[in-house]
């Protein structure tokens, strides 16, 4: 194959950037928090991410709210069906730690023992301003090159 | 009409009511478990068409698991509360999917999470754990600190290290 000139490199990452689409696994107020986003208040397709029904046709995984030991198998698989490069976005303090469920039985504290995470969105649940400002900090390493875990 | 239910039941069953109580439409019953099926029977004739819940709560000091029957009665407006009480070793009671269908779910539920035997169930397979073989997780026997800290963070970790 033909090697890659930066500027064609350049141009891939930047495409990529701002056609993140994105697959979403919610399970509690983490999507709630979101929604401003998936709505026009602050309108993510402005940023070309845009919410798909599959995991085949997504760059983006979403984990908003608390993984169960359940769960986490579900989105182990939609993660696996993903294609390359792919990032993972975790939201709020549950799939981190395990939040307020931290001495439950049936949630899993760290979902990072499972899939790699690539961008940690702080907060029990987030504000959709650090949801943005975490989305705008994936683009930005997007853009520089970055290809996920 | 809350007192003439209470009375009719009392009279059907002289033995069987432990305890009796009624408040504003609604009306709780403390029955013996041999009788209880029959209890619960003569109220579904009685109109009490509607069954909200079947739950279960562990005594464990006692020894007992307490089973709570919530059921309503949409002709009358009454709710009704019935418990009885089964021993802790051997958790078995007769299941009430033949008066209502829809215990079949909470039994289920009330199977997983406590152990109770539901006999005459139709269905009893796990519904929301996966992969578990611990003691039912609702018992308060069962140590969900330690279970945590072995399954999630490691014996030799603490919760946060």
């Amino acid at each position: 194959m033909k090697k890659l000139t930066p500027r064609v490199i350049k141009s891939k990452a930047e495409a990529r950037t701002y056609s993140l689409w994105a697959i979403n696994y919610f399970t509690a107020c983490g999507f709630m928090e979101l929604l401003p986003w998936v709505g026009s208040g602050y309108d993510m397709e402005r940023f070309g991410i845009v919410a798909v029904s599959t995991p085949r046709h997504a760059d983006v995984l979403i984990v908003a709210g608390y993984v169960t030991k359940k769960a986490v198998k579900r989105i182990k698989m939609i993660y696996d069906q993903m294609a390359s490069p792919k990032y993972v976005l975790a939201l709020g303090s549950c799939p981190m730690t395990g939040g307020m469920y931290w001495d439950s039985y049936s949630t899993v504290k760290r979902i990072d023992e499972y899939i790699p995470v690539d961008m940690w969105i702080l907060g029990c649940p987030p504000k959709p301003e650090n949801i943005g400002h975490g989305i705008v900090m994936a683009m930005h390493a997007i853009k520089g090159g970055f290809e996920g875990h | 009409m809350d007192n003439e239910i209470i009375s009719s039941i009392e009279a059907k069953f002289p033995e069987a009511v432990l305890s009796s109580a009624s408040e504003n439409k609604r009306i709780l019953l403390t029955v013996k478990e041999a009788n209880f099926h029959q209890i619960l029977s003569n109220l579904k004739d009685m109109g009490f068409d509607h069954l909200s819940d079947v739950t279960v709560v562990d005594y464990i000091n006692e020894g007992e698991f307490e089973l709570i029957y919530h059921i309503w009665s949409h002709s009358k407006k009454i709710r009704a509360i019935v418990k009885t009480r089964i021993p802790r070793e051997s958790p078995r009671i007769k299941s009430i999917v033949d008066l209502w269908v829809g215990a079949q779910i909470h039994e289920r539920e009330g199977h997983e999470m406590f152990g109770v035997e539901f006999e005459g169930n139709p269905d009893l397979s796990p519904l929301f754990l996966e992969d578990w073989d611990e003691i039912p997780p609702f018992r308060k026997d069962f140590d969900i600190r330690e279970y945590v800290k072995k399954e999630y963070y490691g014996e030799d970790k603490g919760y946060f290290g």
